[in-house]
């Protein structure tokens, strides 16, 4: 279908783009045919987003030409891209949550009555054509507020319609997905492609670049590595060519040999911020050498669990015993020390200060203890030699401790939480989405430093909404929704169609 | 911590000579000779003892209420009632000044300087629990405050504390409270070396302690973050640390109205009028939020307003000039996103690049 076509939409040459410190752009050519859909992968700091940023006119480059529909342009600023066809769906979406789908889609662009007013009528019905012509099922008058994800996206997808795109960047659209909601999206995409669009498809799921894409273009270090037709490919060669080297894409490990009782949640109820109730009537053991994976969407009460556990949040009911002990009472640094860790969902405003040197991150956890400081003064040397031992062992990414940890990418900064939180040795490691955000060769060596727990006779508690890395790194499986366990897996039992079941709450 | 760079330094270096363009321009309009003003306002900053004292004693107060603002802001409290602190530790410093009798030089000043501290830091207890406990914001409640921190010592100084039959002022400070002023041409006295030590010492505990570790977990940063998860995910009380933070921050206010009373004044009396916690605020900006950068800064300052206020002295030229040229001069230093803006150019990304390398 691609093939026969073979004038191009977006061709860019030569692009250089840098910052202070850094060459996000290394002279990228890069050529997206008309009609197809190409994936654009790479890992965090490749470059993909500084790229798509110059095509949608966020950010200018140094150097270098674009030309769309084969015409040399300046996309100076975001209306400009929007004028020449380009639309882009951004990994977080730009929502108004009180207004309609509707409403968000013509934001800015409102049909006119005869007196000046809005037409809101006419506004619907076109939304509505446009949502029936691509099949993106959206009800025009549904608030966002009460929109599922799924929803919310195709709303996003709809909007650069509505601004007749003719190219659409999509921004990782599948990190929010279930695995149903994504073969949905799919099924969009290529509708959306057989009625002539081009679609951009940035991603880091190999698995989803076979799947779609006709074309792909690796991008590493601000440079292309390689672009070639997804038929001639495979996820192996392509995972090299993002990370320069040999990626295991199976996670290796031994049959688990479980022990003692670690942990034992008996009939937790928990309140989220709102006062709703988020986990209800949760019950769970986590033994010593094994990992418990806990999959779902996104949203139905992990966050709220995680917190409960490592002592943010207080529980309404039920019991948590820890190492025998109830561990109710305990603040965090209690349930530190008796050796429990904590690996944030949240990094950026939890897990770091991002404002603070990646030292005083470091050593958020021990800083109190001799020798980093005696009598309330601390150690610089000691606690410098501990930073950059730490450093070391877990190949954290700086030019120095004394670097403020906010310049860090996010990989390296999940990688200062990791290590600061294994660091202490603990019995057990809640770690809570632990490769959001990561790229793929840093995800590889979280993957491997959790199941090295294990193996070395601790446990781990690993929440995550990424299917894959529950399947793959845990030992059994608990699939929650809304508060609740719908089921218990054993990740070698199911395949993916079914667990897509379970997360969506359907048993059986 | 935002860190120096080299566009800092450029702007500031920028914005100096569009200041002292702007200056130029100013001065001839109105009739002045600008090179000779600016002979006269350097050496009125700078040259000579007497200036030199001068300059130094004005920036006595300067320091302690910027590395008052440097601590509240990196604890993540926004505090703005650093001048109220001022009052309220300059009004009780003049009360025990005067009110006890019989001590000796060394107790009496202690003792002096531990009232304003501690009064000052009283003063911000309020909007302390205020923020903590019931979520109001501090920089609401600390304006507030800053108002009725006037109107009580005016009060004060006019009723219970009024000794002067003529004018509202408090009894004169006895002997032994006086803070020491050391040569005859000026009023420099030891409160600047207090200062400077504050300002040290303030540096050694927020970098080096953990107690001020535990401090900045919860913020560090320009605007007021707080509370932020960090702290509470480890387990630091961060209420705990936002109402230290403030009361500290407090109690530097304090001090610094104390030190002006003692060294200075040496009475209260109504018309009194400290402005010096307000510019704290823009000094400790300037100063990056670092409490020797705040010293620095207080210097650089008081540098200005001593050139100032000597142009002013000398020449016909208004006094509010300087504040003019001064506020133009803040306006580029804190100007973040015409530092970042500077990104544009080659030669900066190259420069930045380069000295940051050098530092590491």
């Amino acid at each position: 279908m691609t093939q026969k076509n073979i004038e191009t939409a977006v061709e860019v040459k030569n692009i250089t783009k840098s910052y202070p410190g850094v060459t996000a752009n290394d002279s990228v050519d890069f050529k997206v045919l008309k009609g197809e859909i190409h994936a654009l992968v790479g890992e965090n700091g490749a470059g993909k987003s500084t790229l798509v940023k110059i095509l949608y006119g966020i950010e200018q480059p140094d150097s270098g030409e674009i030309f769309i529909n084969d015409k040399s342009v300046e996309i100076n600023k975001v209306d400009k891209a929007i004028e020449l066809g380009i639309g882009m769906v951004h990994q977080e979406f730009h929502l108004v949550p009180s207004f309609t789908a509707a409403e968000n889609i013509g934001l800015g662009q409102e049909p006119r009555n005869s007196r000046g007013f809005i037409d809101w009528d006419k506004l619907n019905s076109e939304v509505s054509n446009i949502a029936k012509k691509y099949g993106l099922d959206v009800d025009p008058k549904l608030r966002m507020i009460d929109a599922s994800v799924g929803i919310q996206q195709r709303t996003e997808i709809l909007k650069t319609l509505y601004r007749n795109a003719n190219i659409l960047i999509l921004d990782e659209p599948t990190a929010v997905l279930t695995p149903q909601e994504t073969d949905e999206l799919f099924e969009v995409i290529r509708s959306l492609v057989d009625e002539g669009k081009t679609v951009i498809f940035i991603t880091h799921k190999l698995r989803e670049v076979m799947e779609i894409s006709d074309r792909v273009t690796v991008m590493r270090d601000g440079k292309v590595q390689g672009v070639s037709d997804t038929k001639n490919t495979s996820p192996e060669e392509l995972a090299k060519l993002m990370v320069g080297r040999e990626v295991f894409m199976q996670v290796e490990k031994e049959k688990a040999k479980p022990t003692e009782k670690v942990l034992e949640v008996k009939n937790l109820w928990v309140h989220d911020a709102r006062g709703l109730l988020a986990v209800k009537n949760f019950s769970l053991d986590v033994h010593k050498g094994e990992i418990v994976g806990i999959a779902g969407v996104d949203g139905n009460g992990q966050t709220e669990l995680v917190e409960a556990l490592s002592g943010l949040r207080p529980t309404s009911k039920g019991e948590v015993i820890f190492d025998g002990k109830n561990i109710e009472s305990f603040s965090p640094r209690k349930r530190r020390r008796a050796g429990l860790a904590h690996v944030p969902e949240d990094r950026a405003n939890t897990g770091l200060n991002l404002k603070l040197d990646i030292w005083e991150n470091l050593v958020g956890t021990s800083y109190f203890r001799s020798p980093l400081s005696k009598g309330g003064i601390i150690s610089m040397k000691n606690v410098v030699d501990h930073s950059n031992n730490l450093r070391e062992k877990f190949d954290i990414r700086t030019p120095g401790v004394f670097v403020r940890t906010g310049s860090l990418s996010g990989g390296n900064q999940q990688k200062v939480v990791i290590a600061r939180e294994l660091s202490e040795d603990p019995l057990l490691t809640i770690a809570s989405q632990p490769t959001r955000g990561v790229d793929i060769g840093n995800i590889e060596a979280i993957h491997k430093q959790l199941i090295e727990i294990r193996d070395s006779g601790k446990a781990v508690l690993l929440v995550s909404a990424e299917l894959d890395e529950v399947m793959s790194v845990a030992d059994r499986v608990a699939v929650i929704y809304e508060g609740e366990i719908v089921e218990w897996v054993n990740p070698k039992d199911v395949d993916q169609q079914q667990m897509g079941l379970y997360m969506a709450g359907i048993k059986d | 911590m935002e860190k120096f760079s080299f566009k800092d330094v450029l702007i500031l270096f920028a914005g100096t000579i569009i200041t002292i363009g702007i200056a130029w321009v100013l001065l001839t309009v109105t009739g002045f000779v600008p090179r000779e003003i600016g002979k006269l306002f350097f050496e009125g900053a700078v040259v000579g003892q007497r200036n030199i004292l001068n300059t130094l004693n004005i920036a006595t107060p300067y320091i302690l209420t910027s590395i008052a603002t440097v601590v509240s802001f990196r604890v993540g409290m926004f505090n703005i009632g650093i001048n109220g602190s001022m009052y309220i530790g300059g009004l009780y410093a003049a009360w025990a000044g005067y009110k006890f009798t019989s001590l000796g030089h060394i107790p009496h000043v202690s003792l002096c300087i531990a009232i304003a501290i501690i009064t000052g830091s009283l003063w911000m207890l309020l909007p302390a629990l205020l923020k903590v406990y019931a979520g109001v914001s501090e920089i609401i409640s600390t304006i507030i405050l800053n108002f009725v921190a006037v109107l009580f010592v005016s009060y004060m100084a006019n009723g219970p504390f009024r000794a002067d039959p003529i004018a509202p002022a408090t009894p004169r400070i006895l002997e032994t409270a006086e803070l020491k002023q050391y040569f005859p041409n000026s009023q420099f006295n030891s409160g600047f070396f207090i200062a400077v030590i504050i300002a040290f010492l303030t540096y050694f505990i927020l970098k080096k302690t953990t107690f001020g570790y535990e401090l900045r977990s919860g913020g560090d940063g320009l605007v007021g973050f707080y509370p932020s998860r960090y702290s509470s995910y480890l387990g630091i009380p961060s209420d705990r640390s936002a109402i230290t933070g403030m009361l500290i921050s407090g109690g530097l206010g304090g001090l610094a109205g104390g030190i002006e009373i003692l060294g200075n004044a040496r009475y209260f009396y109504q018309e009194l009028l400290f402005n010096q916690g307000f510019d704290g605020i823009l000094i400790a900006i300037v100063g990056k939020l670092e409490p020797i950068g705040g010293l620095i800064a207080s210097l650089f300052w008081s540098a200005l307003r001593n050139g100032g206020l000597f142009v002013d002295y000398k020449t016909e030229v208004s006094r509010e000039i300087v504040v003019i040229l001064l506020s133009i001069l803040i306006f580029f230093v804190s100007a973040q996103k015409l530092v970042s803006s500077l990104e544009r150019f080659k030669f900066v990304r190259k420069l930045d690049a380069f000295f940051t390398r050098k530092i590491k």
